[in-house]
């Protein structure tokens, strides 16, 4: 058993409906910037989105093309694995559904492939739905770079690192391969209403 | 090795007051292994509902010390710093491991040249390598360029200035008190130059602070033509906190 | 250089997770990128902090070692030679 700091207290919230905080986690009020290296700079200019792997045929879309899609803005909670939650966090992006019903698949998995070398896995029943998006603007204003920017996966319902920052390449797969950090300790599907943190959990 | 990476339980002997912002803890570990200036030590803290926080703080004090003193700057909006330089009193217990980390040290028996630039709160180690210095007696040539904001930030100021067997420099980027003679701007290559040695010295640099400051300082030594082996980094990222 | 201080570290304050991964202090390990050729200290190898750690080549940026902090696990993946100089006695 660890030591007490007498005095000690940390910086989070503890004003919250405990209903809405998983198993193991606590509640800030900003919005901690973790990554796996360097934030990359793509310029909306070259941003693309493509669809590939086990499909019918690969669908790639601009920036242009992704805006003139349905857009959704709505709010969510989002779970970080190091433990901090965020409630009420309000997004607008296209909707995995849109985008996945212009391609034809009979795969089960996708691997989400980002600027810098990142990767994670999901499977479609994660991602389909309404339960994930192509995320643009954060609280009304286009998403920061250090957050994912120009867009990010968001699939608020499993924990932070499987809404892959910077996505590019959505490629779906008959087989689930682990990626980036899945590869090392965490665990495969990442339910934090499960605390479903690392390998055999 | 266990010991090094255990937790272990160190009290709170006594704090001093540095700066108006800075405050250093002397700590009294039972079965300190002992360090080597440049060394870190990890803090932990634990909140009565099991969360916890862990930071690194560089050992401020010389391993001739037989107590372990870390200096800790306050962070605004930070989590442990305000904890560490307010609340906490003589006698408080904190969780430490260490010391930690062999590649940024100095052992006066490794003698010099050495040259030690610090940004802010980067000074802390530095200032264990010039205790180390001083108490070693050592006669190796020692130079310190201290990048700080104004003259109240620059902590062991009044040590500093006693220091016997150190070249003491002090950039101050935020404003000078009237009568200051020093430089005024960020560290840059010219400034470096002139505190020296030159290249052909062979000195040991050692570089810390925060990493936009480390990095253009290891650049500019690079292109005064230190050699890359000769330069030794310690970035503190903004996770202090 | 791209403005990510507000994520870059290095190996040297790492240390304290490197030692438990390598039962003693690594940072004055040498590593030979095969990205980019260049040897060097762990310790100067940048640090990003995501689920788990990240540490890159300070030359090329390429992926290094990956650590993940698993409770009381932890599980590294590494890329690259490393050299381990052991202190004699």
């Amino acid at each position: 058993m660890p030591l007490i700091s007498r005095g000690f207290g940390g910086r989070r919230r503890r004003d919250v409906d405990p209903a809405r905080v998983p198993p193991g986690q606590y509640v800030v009020d900003d919005f901690p910037v973790l990554s796996a290296g360097p934030t990359p700079r793509a310029s909306i200019a070259d941003w693309s989105l493509t669809i590939e792997g086990a499909v019918d045929a690969p669908r790639t879309w601009s920036w242009d093309d992704l805006q003139a899609l349905p857009q959704e803005t709505f709010t969510t909670d989002i779970h970080c694995v190091t433990k901090w939650s965020k409630l009420d966090t309000t997004w607008t992006g296209v909707s995995l559904d849109v985008l996945l019903g212009e391609v034809s698949t009979e795969a089960a998995y996708l691997t989400a492939w980002c600027d810098g070398d990142y990767t994670t896995n999901l499977a479609l029943e994660d991602v389909t739905d309404g339960r994930a998006w192509i995320a643009h603007t954060f609280e009304g204003a286009p998403l920061d770079p250090e957050h994912g920017g120009p867009a990010r996966l968001l699939v608020p319902h499993l924990y932070l690192w499987k809404s892959a920052k910077w996505v590019r390449r959505l490629t779906l797969t008959e087989d689930d391969e682990p990626g980036f950090w899945e590869s090392v300790g965490y665990h495969n599907h990442g339910d934090p209403w499960r605390e479903e943190r690392y390998w055999g959990d | 090795m266990a010991p090094r990476i255990a937790w272990r339980v160190a009290t709170v002997r006594a704090v001093v007051e540095e700066t108006a912002h800075a405050r250093s803890l002397v700590f009294e570990v039972p079965y300190w292994p002992g360090h080597r200036a440049g060394q870190h030590v990890d803090v932990r803290l634990t909140a009565e509902d099991g969360y916890q926080a862990e930071r690194s703080y560089s050992i401020a004090s010389a391993p001739e010390d037989p107590d372990v003193v870390l200096t800790v700057e306050r962070i605004d909006d930070g989590e442990v710093s305000p904890y560490l330089t307010e609340e906490v009193r003589a006698g408080d217990q904190l969780e430490l491991r260490g010391p930690i980390g062999g590649h940024f040290t100095w052992r006066a028996d490794q003698g010099g040249p050495l040259l030690l630039v610090g940004g802010g709160s980067g000074l802390v180690p530095l200032m264990a390598m010039l205790r180390h210095h001083a108490a070693q007696g050592s006669d190796a040539d020692a130079r310190l360029l201290l990048s700080a904001g104004r003259a109240e930030d620059v902590l062991y100021r009044d040590e500093l200035g006693r220091l016997e067997g150190a070249a003491v420099h002090i950039t101050l980027t935020r404003g000078a008190p009237p009568g200051w003679t020093g430089w005024t701007r960020r560290v840059d290559a010219e400034m470096l130059r002139a505190v020296g040695p030159a290249p052909s010295a062979g000195a040991r640099a050692f570089v810390c602070g925060p990493t936009p400051f480390v990095e253009a300082v290891a650049d500019h030594l690079l292109a005064l033509g230190h050699p890359p082996a000769a330069i030794h980094t310690e970035r503190f990222g903004p996770t202090g906190g | 250089m791209t403005d990510d201080d507000a994520l870059c570290l290095d190996g040297n304050g790492l240390a304290g997770l490197l030692a438990e991964v390598f039962g003693g202090d690594p940072t004055g390990a040498q590593r030979s990128c095969p990205s980019c050729g260049l040897r060097s200290a762990l310790g100067e190898h940048r640090a990003y902090c995501g689920a788990g750690v990240a540490l890159r080549c300070p030359g090329c940026g390429a992926l290094a070692l990956r650590i993940g902090i698993a409770g009381e696990r932890r599980v590294v993946a590494m890329t690259g030679v490393l050299v381990v100089d052991v202190a004699p006695g």
